[in-house]
């Protein structure tokens, strides 16, 4: 190996850091690449009555108990959206290991959603997760395969309806990684390839996304202090020429976390997450619609760890 | 007419032929097809009890009683 040393890292050296191009630090996989941009800009907003209840049995085991009451959207042909009432009560088990994850969430309707995630060697793992429902023909399922290796990650991915996926992302930079992926879907006929490209330090991550499907994303987080980091996105599709921007903060605080977004389609969006006591966390959530005059506010409470 | 007689039996083994090609990957179809509908009833009733079986046999071992209380 020392003789396959290029000569770039000894003229380096003369810098106080020197960039060893053979020990680049392991890029974050393909689909998390927006991953700072969306925890802060999309947390889960909803609309009505939510009450959450965790129950640990276990350090491995817990099962989850879970009420929701209020308006879903359906989605409508018309510019007007239309809201039905709805009430389930769903069930979960959860059992995490450091080996094996499996998480199952079953409601009143009987939809099913099922995650497994499985370490089958050290750089390979196994995902899988599947939505199944009594009607014929809305049940997907979807495996991954993702082989980490010392700087580089591959995802090869298989779905129902003859879904086939796959990426590759590589750090060329301790601080940048670009990656690509490419998949093809039988039923509908569509195939795409997709251009990433990220770049992070301490204080910042910007990221581009290319894909044929017509998408280019553009992320940028930077965290001004431990508490705050504010977060900007831009989407443009250039296949059906929709452009939206939107602009957010994240307040990481001692007894909550307070997350807030504006966008350029009119949406003011708002999500609190406060801790009243150990494991008991309230959470109010608000997105108003302009554009469209649909105001949505939801409360809810979250029982356990 | 003997030429139109063999061109029919030619016709007919081609076809016999092309029949048996279409089962072999007409059968393959529908155990592939037979086997995923079995596989997602299976897992539609079988997973969150083999999550719970699995939770229940892992150790510390919780209690049946913990499974059903409310606390």
């Amino acid at each position: 190996m020392a003789t396959l040393v290029p000569p770039a890292p000894e003229q380096k050296s003369k810098e106080d850091e020197k960039v060893d191009y053979f020990n680049l630090p392991c890029p974050i996989p393909y689909e998390e690449i927006h991953r700072e941009a969306l925890m802060s800009l999309k947390p889960e907003l909803f609309e009505g009555m939510r009450f959450d209840f965790t129950k640990g049995l276990n350090q491995k085991f817990s099962l989850s108990h879970s009420v929701f009451m209020g308006p879903t959207e359906v989605p409508s042909q018309s510019s007007e959206t239309i809201k039905i009432p709805t009430a389930h009560y769903e069930f979960g088990a959860n059992y995490i290991d450091p080996k094996l994850m499996l998480f199952g969430r079953v409601l009143t309707d009987g939809r099913l959603n099922a995650r497994v995630k499985c370490d089958l060697t050290e750089n390979l793992i196994m995902k899988a997760n599947a939505q199944l429902t009594n009607e014929p023909h809305m049940s997907h399922g979807m495996v991954n395969f993702d082989y980490k290796g010392r700087d580089y990650r591959t995802q090869f991915q298989l779905g129902n309806g003859a879904l086939f996926g796959a990426s590759y992302i590589q750090s060329v930079t301790p601080h940048l990684s670009l990656g690509g992926e490419v998949f093809w879907a039988g039923q509908h006929r569509k195939s795409g390839i997709g251009y990433a490209a990220r770049y992070n330090t301490d204080k910042m991550v910007a990221t581009g996304q290319v894909a044929s499907t017509g998408m280019v994303a553009l992320g940028y987080v930077q965290k001004v202090s431990e508490k705050v980091s504010l977060a900007s996105d831009f989407m443009y599709n250039y296949m059906s020429r929709e452009v939206t921007a939107s602009f957010g903060y994240d307040y990481i605080l001692r007894q909550c976390r307070l997350r807030g977004k504006i966008d350029s389609n009119g949406v003011v969006a708002a999500f609190l997450e406060e801790r009243l006591n150990m494991g008991l966390n309230f959470i109010l959530s608000a997105e108003l619609d302009h554009k469209k005059k649909d105001y949505k506010f939801g409360f809810g409470l979250t029982v356990g760890e | 007419m003997a030429s139109r007689v063999s061109l029919k039996v030619k016709g007919k083994s081609s076809k016999g032929s092309k029949e048996e090609e279409k089962s072999t990957a007409q059968l393959v179809k529908e155990w592939t097809t037979w086997a995923a509908k079995k596989a997602k009833v299976i897992t539609h009733y079988g997973f969150i009890p083999l999550v719970i079986i699995i939770g229940m046999n892992s150790d510390p071992k919780p209690h049946l009683s913990q499974l059903l209380s409310p606390v």
